[in-house]
């Protein structure tokens, strides 16, 4: 179908919105790093990768646009703190620990990967088009964070004792990536989403497992406690309202304004 | 009278800005059409992006609204950017893999699967079946996933000790 159901109109904004708001700051934190990448060749995947994460949530914001009657930029930069569906994880600076940077976007990466596949068979053709194409770029983000995690894992007992506590000190927190949105499975049950539930959870922890195992890395995933809020809701760290402070600072001086 | 091939000469002359080659050899052209209403001809273009995060697509679309709009009889020109069908290295023309091989850039022959490192299963940069595009040794390795532009990779090649560029297999 090329247009919504009236009903599914607000579940579908909000989807939409917790897959831009994830790309948008993991894009700004990638960006973090442009120019103190540990070595060039690093400097210029991890500066890539904010130029493909901040493309793709810009072309979400776009899929949005029509729907709330708000241009990109308004979406991307005119929103108050509670407004994002971002999830936690990807608010957390990371202190240029390149360990938690890597072991953040390993979370991530294999995350969005699965969303993107899964919303790549959407009934609504507009997202399903976007979504198969944004999948093929984040199979690369994939690839090249496994690579570090292997390495860094196999590397020597410093690198492999600081990427084990990344992940120690993320994966608590890393599951929330999968909280659902407000009335997400209405959206599931109309194709708009079309995903097992609990099967996305077990193929992200079952690849995962695999990958740090092959490193020689030990990590435990479980589902999130149903119930449990967090930034799909609005409900987010203290990091999001600094990291839009610094992001948006341009943007609040004069809203609307071509610069 | 204004036709789809008048258009598609124009278009052919249309480099991208960071690669030597027309967006029609790219592979970028996916439909030309024209509607005449009386005096002036609307032409409508959809093209695909090879990258969604590519910088290059502005610049594109402006090249396009210039000199398909200087076309005597072209009123408005239309460009839009879809997703369906994707966007490949399958869709660069022969002439447009002769040119890139010549600038030391190489492309995935038709038809190829992935050849970036599997996923999930690799630590080496393991030594790959991608000819030097200088000498045609197949002692090459991948250097970096993350090129100069999004859709480009960088090799090594330990026979003639040249780096050069490999367009990714999407």
């Amino acid at each position: 179908m090329d247009s919504l159901p009236e009903n599914l109109k607000q579940p579908m904004i909000d989807l939409l919105l917790a897959v831009a708001d994830d790309k948008l700051m993991l894009g700004h934190r990638n960006s973090d790093w442009t120019g103190l990448g540990p070595i060039l060749e690093e400097d210029i995947a991890f500066s890539s990768l904010a130029q493909d994460e901040i493309a793709h949530a810009q072309v979400i914001y776009e899929l949005l646009s029509p729907l709330v009657d708000k241009t990109a930029d308004e979406l991307a930069y005119g929103r108050s703190v509670d407004q994002y569906r971002c999830a936690q994880i990807v608010e957390l600076p990371d202190n240029f620990d390149w360990a938690v940077a890597i072991a953040r976007q390993f979370f991530c990466d294999h995350f969005d990967r699965l969303r993107l596949r899964a919303l790549s068979h959407s009934s609504y053709k507009p997202l399903a088009d976007v979504a198969s194409r944004l999948a093929a770029e984040e199979q690369v983000h994939v690839d090249h964070v496994d690579a570090w995690i292997v390495r860094l894992g196999r590397g020597n007992d410093e690198s492999k004792r600081r990427l084990q506590t990344a992940l120690d000190q993320l994966s608590p927190m890393a599951p929330m990536l999968f909280e659902p949105v407000d009335r997400e499975a209405e959206l599931t049950g109309a194709g708009l989403y079309p995903q097992a539930e609990t099967d996305m959870f077990h193929a992200w922890r079952d690849v995962l497992q695999h990958v740090a195992h092959e490193g020689g890395l030990a990590l435990e995933l479980s589902p999130p406690n149903a119930g449990a809020q967090g930034g799909r809701r609005g409900h987010h760290s203290e990091h999001l309202k600094s990291l839009l402070d610094e992001m948006c600072e341009v943007y609040r001086l004069e809203p609307g304004v071509a610069w | 009278m204004i036709d789809t091939e008048a258009i598609m000469d124009v278009l052919r002359e249309i480099p991208d800005p960071e690669m030597p080659i027309s967006i029609v050899d790219l592979g970028l052209v996916e439909d030309v059409r024209v509607e005449t209403n009386g005096e002036a001809a609307s032409v409508f273009i959809d093209i695909l992006p090879t990258f969604v995060g590519c910088p290059a697509l502005p610049m594109i679309e402006n090249e396009i609204r210039t000199k398909v709009g200087a076309v005597e009889g072209v009123g408005e020109v239309s460009v839009q950017f879809i997703y369906d069908p994707p966007w490949s290295v399958d869709r660069i023309s022969d002439d447009g893999r002769r040119s890139l091989a010549a600038h030391g850039v190489t492309v995935p022959e038709h038809g190829s699967k992935l050849d970036v490192p599997g996923h999930g299963s690799t630590v080496e940069l393991r030594t790959s079946a991608i000819a030097c595009p200088f000498c045609g040794s197949n002692e090459t390795r991948l250097d970096s996933q993350f090129g100069p532009t999004r859709c480009r990779m960088i090799y090594y090649c330990e026979a003639c000790k040249n780096s050069f560029e490999h367009m990714k297999r999407v």
